[in-house]
């Protein structure tokens, strides 16, 4: 995101800086008002991290925040040897890096295979339906997938018995084995459509001689999308690669992983399904521990950061191109 | 080829579009009777049982109410200050500027997690409250880029005319720069009142009071329900009717998609104009 900010003051002599600011101070009373809001619900729970180094609790109030008394890394040593540690942390990754895997590429297939249809209503039908998951809340996909998958009155269950391709209903909801694909394949599902557009966008802006150009030396459809399509997005697919990747902890691209591991978890699979940040809130606000849920959060953030500017750090070196 | 193509993408579409095809089918049917399964083209005993259920029922309404409430107050006051901060942000020669970009830039990349956040809610008395799904998010930072940068290349000279003609920010605000910027407007409205409309998570944390329930919230309540290990499909099976908690749960998924379905083809017309703006430059 590039935004030109014009900076002055330094220049300025104070008094004419002065003046200046008396002629702008309604618009700088607009802004301080948005910058309120910032203040309060992003700058003070920042300050919270604090908590994770406390003895908070919850009767102190936010001015707890820094009255309550230092414990140093308790919380963090307490989390590193709960016994549910090893379990939460490969969950965590896993889920992150299969949704890379499989969620990523699948938006660019899809472009791609829009790209290549001739008839403009039938492309304009495929994508308006492949957007219109996106708006729909994670809790009414989860409503679908018992829909389709529960054991017993599953729509799928039902008709692999009725074919005759299995004998007992798969427990796809309700065992731990079935867990990452059901969170994958739904997130696919309900997002692949609309980062499509970002993809599509980026083949409009490739020149449209490039292709003629290769068909008249004899190039199959197959060596146009390999030796023009996929070159002209090569910009497009490393900037949301960045993205992705930097955000891969909350389920990058495809929907929060938070949604998903709370909804579509239970006991049954949760051997699978509990991560670092369904994990967190239960302690935290279902347990009211909200020091070491603190502690938890923190270091999901630290290495959520770290992603971010090492996937945009790796971007810039490999293709040049990065988001910042 | 070409065919291959064209079934793929048919594949791709059918299997985007059934799930919700059945969801309708099956909240007008018979209850008990979709649990025969074996339903998969036409609704097989209809009824509109389900529907009668589901307005009849206080909890359905009232968090229905609920929701369709924090919608439109939400994405009212959402659209109010975002836009207000973005008008007074995307004067360039704005003193302090770059102090405040650098505010909003780093609020988006770095946040303080649930904890402290629900902590600042207890203290600001926003817990249990209908401003709890309002407040908050009445600025929205992605939003405000993407307003500035569409406020920037309005014409100057339809604000310098107001100027001349004496009038002040909050009159050329709410006098030329609104009106002027519809397709802005319409595209923040159409996000923000989708993402209150779909919103549970607040409900789920910050509230316990039964009389604040989202229709979402509840939704997730009765697939939790039924979706337990120890299933058993007739929990809330109501004497007389054959309505189950699973013909409920497919009703109440159609009533909370429909709004969606009924702006969608507004929505279209913009987003793809919005998403591109907003996000990524290739």
């Amino acid at each position: 995101m590039q935004l030109e900010t014009n900076v002055t003051g330094t220049e300025i002599p104070r008094g004419q800086l002065w003046k200046r600011f008396k002629k702008q101070r309604v618009l700088h009373l607009f802004v301080g008002l948005g910058m309120i809001f910032l203040v309060i619900f992003s700058y003070t729970p920042m300050f919270g991290i604090l908590m994770a180094f406390k003895d908070y609790s919850i009767s102190d109030g936010i001015k707890g925040i820094f009255t309550s008394d230092w414990v140093g890394l308790r919380y963090f040593d307490e989390f590193v040897h709960d016994y549910q540690f090893g379990k939460i942390v490969r969950n965590t990754l896993v889920l992150s890096f299969l949704k890379v895997i499989f969620a990523f590429p699948a938006p660019i297939v899809l472009a791609i295979l829009l790209n290549e249809v001739k008839s403009m209503p039938f492309k304009r039908f495929v994508q308006t339906i492949s957007y219109l998951p996106h708006f729909i809340s994670w809790v009414v996909v989860v409503g679908v997938s018992y829909a389709f998958l529960s054991a017993d009155i599953g729509l799928v269950n039902r008709a692999l018995l009725e074919a005759g391709f299995i004998d007992q209903p798969l427990n796809i909801l309700t065992s731990p084995n079935y867990f990452w694909g059901l969170a994958v394949g739904s997130a696919v599902w309900k997002e692949m459509g609309w980062w499509t557009i970002i993809f599509l966008a980026a083949i409009t802006g490739i020149n449209p001689s490039l292709y003629e150009a290769a068909e008249i030396d004899g190039a199959g459809r197959l060596a146009r999308i390999r030796h023009i399509t996929l070159p002209g997005m090569k910009g497009t697919i490393v900037v949301v690669l960045v993205l992705t990747i930097g955000s891969i902890l909350g389920g990058g691209l495809v929907g929060s992983n938070f949604e998903q591991a709370y909804l579509l978890g239970n006991s049954i699979n949760n051997p699978t399904s509990e991560i670092v940040q369904t994990y967190a809130f239960k302690v935290g606000l279902s347990d009211g521990r909200f020091s070491y849920a603190s502690a938890i959060d923190l270091i999901q953030s630290v290495i959520s950061v770290i992603l971010i500017f090492s996937s945009n750090f790796i971007a810039k070196r490999v293709s040049g191109s990065s988001l910042f | 080829m070409d065919s291959t193509v064209y079934l793929l993408l048919s594949i791709i579409a059918l299997t985007m579009l059934y799930p919700f095809y059945y969801v309708l089918i099956a909240s007008f049917n018979k209850g008990s009777d979709t649990l025969l399964g074996g339903m998969y083209l036409w609704p097989r005993s209809v009824t509109f049982e389900n529907y009668r259920i589901f307005l009849e029922d206080p909890k359905w309404m009232k968090a229905f109410l609920v929701t369709v409430a924090r919608t439109v107050s939400g994405t009212a006051l959402g659209l109010l200050l975002t836009s207000l901060v973005a008008y007074a942000l995307s004067h360039r020669d704005l003193l302090f500027s770059k102090f405040y970009f650098t505010m909003i830039i780093f609020a988006m990349y770095f946040s303080g997690g649930l904890i402290p956040y629900y902590v600042v809610l207890r203290s600001l008395g926003l817990l249990n409250t209908f401003g709890v799904y309002i407040v908050p998010s009445m600025l929205n930072t992605f939003f405000l880029l993407i307003a500035i940068s569409f406020f920037r290349e309005i014409p100057g000279e339809l604000k310098e005319s107001a100027h001349m003609d004496g009038a002040g920010e909050f009159v050329i605000y709410f006098r030329i720069i609104l009106p002027v910027s519809m397709p802005l407007l319409a595209t923040m409205a159409l996000f923000m009142g989708v993402g209150q409309w779909n919103s549970w998570l607040d409900s789920a944390y910050f509230v316990q009071s039964e009389n604040l329930r989202t229709l979402t919230f509840r939704m997730m309540e009765i697939i939790n329900q039924s979706n337990a290990p120890m299933d058993s499909v007739a929990v809330a099976n109501r004497p007389g009717g054959g309505v189950t908690s699973f013909s409920l749960q497919v009703t109440s998924m159609v009533v909370s998609i429909l709004p969606i379905i009924c702006v969608y083809p507004f929505l279209q017309k913009y987003f793809v104009h919005g998403i591109m703006l907003g996000s990524v430059k290739g």
